[in-house]
């Protein structure tokens, strides 16, 4: 089957707004924290330190507990590419060695954003990374280099 | 070297107890070592396989919190050495057709230790491996162990066992001088009486009054010394008494003796008697002769004086010429009276023992003339044929002639009584007759004396040899004759039997070797 020219202008234009969707899907990551332990604003330095389980207790003495989504859900894969610089395999070992040798608290992965409020919403100290606007007011979005999203 | 009783229950007791020493301290701890390290390899795997486990589960779930508790469970463990993580990678060569599997550790706690992928369990080490297979990662977990806990588990072990054989030991030890003096001295005291019953004394007695089987043993021995004692008793009680039978035996089988001498001398004087009767008949002869010449000879001196008177001088030499003939007749009786008298001494002298070269026919002829006439010279009416038949081809044999004469005499007595016996009591018509036989058989001679006479009853036939046993009335027999006989036979190697029929005849048969 042949195409017409203007048919395949016509594809083009749709990869390319699909891809111009997908870009704006990366980019709207929103971090968020349990009510008690995680500050309200944060450099993406910051927490990307302890994202990465370089800081075990936020300033008031909680310990920090991670929370992302699994690595094979979309928000999961830009947390990986945005924050980690890492595919979600290389996430895994990087977590498998850090667990391995006892040298930080493994984070706790999730299914839906919805599971994953619920748990920072129970855990103080709790942080983890969603793409969309909370839902559940008992956490707060933290402000990362004073945006909420990043 | 004799080891006594009481050293052989010790050391038996002490030999036990150094073997179960011997188990305590050696057998034992190494098997508990072999359970320990057993036990352990089983622990240090599950945890490898659980480590290995969660593994999997954190990669493939993305669930770490099972891979966190169960590494700080085996990192919080002081046994641990090390635990790694060894990552296999398939590398494949350029064109595709070949590959291998490198393995590298990809981490380590404590990050101080860096051991080898392949790393294996030695003296110091246990290492178990757990499997692991991930989309991402793929490998091993190297969890190795410690076996400090484990020595120090069997050091504690041996030192407790230690302590346990020394208590045993010392218990053992207690136990087996307590046991040897137990069982030891009791047993030592029942030798000790033993010995001194054993040496005669009979007083002895064991006191042990446990129920145990030295009691048993002990009152044993008392009841046995106690059967002894009674029994040493009537022995010596029978003893006394049969001392005095004994006494009684020997003055009894003195007078036996005594009674027997004489009754041999009696039976030897009867059988002179025998003989001095025959020999005076044979003296009888010649002395008629001697004295009926010697009256001649007396009237012929007178003669001889009457015819000298005269002058007749050639009828006194024929007169002297015939006091001469009856001179040498004198001498010639006198002579044969002379060898009588000197065969009697010769037959009343007491034997010799020595054998000489006789001639039997001589002897049975002599002898049977002899007893012949000792029976004629007691009972004048006696008479009786007498028949011989000697084997004149048979050579002097060496035999002791007056002891062989003896049997003869004794024989041929016996028969010309039974003979004369018969005749008393029977029928007219009824010839007493006594023959004797010799023959030479083979390497040996066959001497028959036979009687006509009464015989001998069957019921005494197995008594005739039997010393005094006579079935003559009292007084006329010793019962000697044929024991003596008897004797003397078997004395020359030769054999005496006889043949008989009751009321019939009796046949005596010697077999004597011939030289």
């Amino acid at each position: 089957m042949r195409s017409s020219p203007g048919s395949r202008g016509l594809l083009i234009i749709l990869l390319f707004s699909m891809s111009l969707f997908a870009k704006s899907q990366e980019s709207t990551l929103i971090a968020v924290g349990n009510q008690s332990g995680a500050p309200a604003a944060m450099k993406l330095s910051e927490l990307r330190a302890v994202l990465m389980g370089e800081k075990q207790r936020w300033k008031n003495g909680n310990r920090i507990i991670i929370a992302l989504m699994k690595t094979n859900t979309s928000v999961g894969k830009t947390t990986s590419a945005r924050i980690y610089e890492m595919s979600g395999d290389e996430l895994n070992k990087f977590w498998l060695a850090l667990v391995f040798q006892g040298k930080a608290q493994p984070p706790y992965f999730f299914n839906s954003t919805s599971d994953l409020e619920n748990f920072v919403a129970q855990n103080p100290g709790a942080i983890g990374i969603l793409d969309k606007p909370i839902t559940d007011h008992e956490i707060k979005a933290i402000m990362i280099d004073g945006q909420k999203t990043f | 070297m004799v080891i006594n009783l009481k050293t052989r229950i010790w050391l038996t007791v002490f030999s036990i107890v150094l073997l179960f020493t011997f188990f305590t301290l050696f057998y034992f701890p190494a098997q508990q070592r072999k359970l320990l390290i057993k036990n352990y390899n089983t622990e240090v795997q599950n945890l490898a396989n659980s480590v290995a486990l969660a593994v999997n589960i954190a990669i493939t779930d993305q669930n770490y919190n099972n891979l966190g508790s169960t590494i700080k469970l085996v990192k919080d463990d002081p046994r641990l050495q090390f635990v790694s993580m060894v990552q296999y990678d398939t590398v494949w060569s350029n064109d595709h057709r070949n590959f291998q599997v490198k393995k590298m550790i990809f981490k380590t706690f404590p990050e101080n230790e860096h051991p080898e992928p392949d790393v294996q369990s030695n003296n110091s080490i246990i290492v178990k491996r757990g499997a692991f297979n991930t989309p991402v990662i793929s490998g091993v977990i190297l969890l190795a162990f410690t076996t400090k806990e484990i020595n120090e588990s069997q050091r504690k072990i041996r030192f407790a066992s230690l302590i346990v054989s020394g208590i045993v030991l010392f218990i053992g030890i207690l136990l087996g001088l307590l046991l040897a003096k137990k069982i030891s001295i009791p047993i030592l005291a029942l030798r000790d009486a033993a010995k001194r019953v054993g040496n005669g004394d009979l007083t002895q007695r064991v006191n042990n009054r446990s129920g145990d089987e030295i009691g048993e043993l002990a009152n044993a021995f008392n009841t046995m010394v106690d059967d002894l004692s009674l029994a040493r008793k009537e022995l010596h009680e029978t003893n006394v008494s049969l001392s005095s039978a004994n006494q009684t035996l020997n003055n009894t089988l003195g007078e036996l003796k005594s009674t027997q001498t004489q009754l041999i001398q009696s039976e030897k004087m009867a059988s002179l008697g025998e003989l001095t009767a025959g020999i005076a008949h044979e003296i009888q002869n010649p002395l008629n002769f001697v004295n009926n010449f010697s009256e001649v000879n007396k009237e012929l001196i007178d003669e001889i004086e009457h015819e000298l008177n005269a002058g007749n001088k050639e009828g006194v030499i024929s007169i002297i010429r015939d006091l001469k003939k009856n001179e040498e007749k004198i001498i010639q009786h006198g002579k044969r009276a002379d060898a009588i008298v000197k065969g009697m001494l010769q037959h009343s002298r007491s034997t010799s023992g020595v054998k000489e070269l006789t001639d039997i026919n001589v002897l049975a002829n002599e002898y049977t003339r002899l007893s012949y006439h000792g029976l004629r010279a007691k009972d004048k009416t006696f008479n009786a044929v007498i028949q011989t038949d000697f084997d004149k081809t048979i050579q002097k044999i060496n035999i002791v002639p007056q002891d062989m004469g003896r049997v003869l005499l004794n024989l041929l007595t016996n028969a010309f009584y039974s003979v004369n016996q018969k005749k008393k009591h029977h029928e007219k018509g009824y010839e007493p007759t006594v023959s004797v036989s010799t023959k030479k058989i083979y390497d040996k001679i066959e001497i028959r004396i036979k009687d006509n006479g009464m015989g001998i009853q069957h019921k005494v036939l197995g008594k005739i040899y039997q010393p005094f046993f006579t079935t003559k009335p009292p007084g006329q027999g010793t019962g000697l004759g044929l024991s003596i006989s008897y004797d003397i036979i078997k004395a020359h190697a030769g054999e005496i039997k006889v043949e008989t029929k009751e009321g019939e005849f009796a046949e005596f048969i010697i077999l004597l070797p011939y030289n």
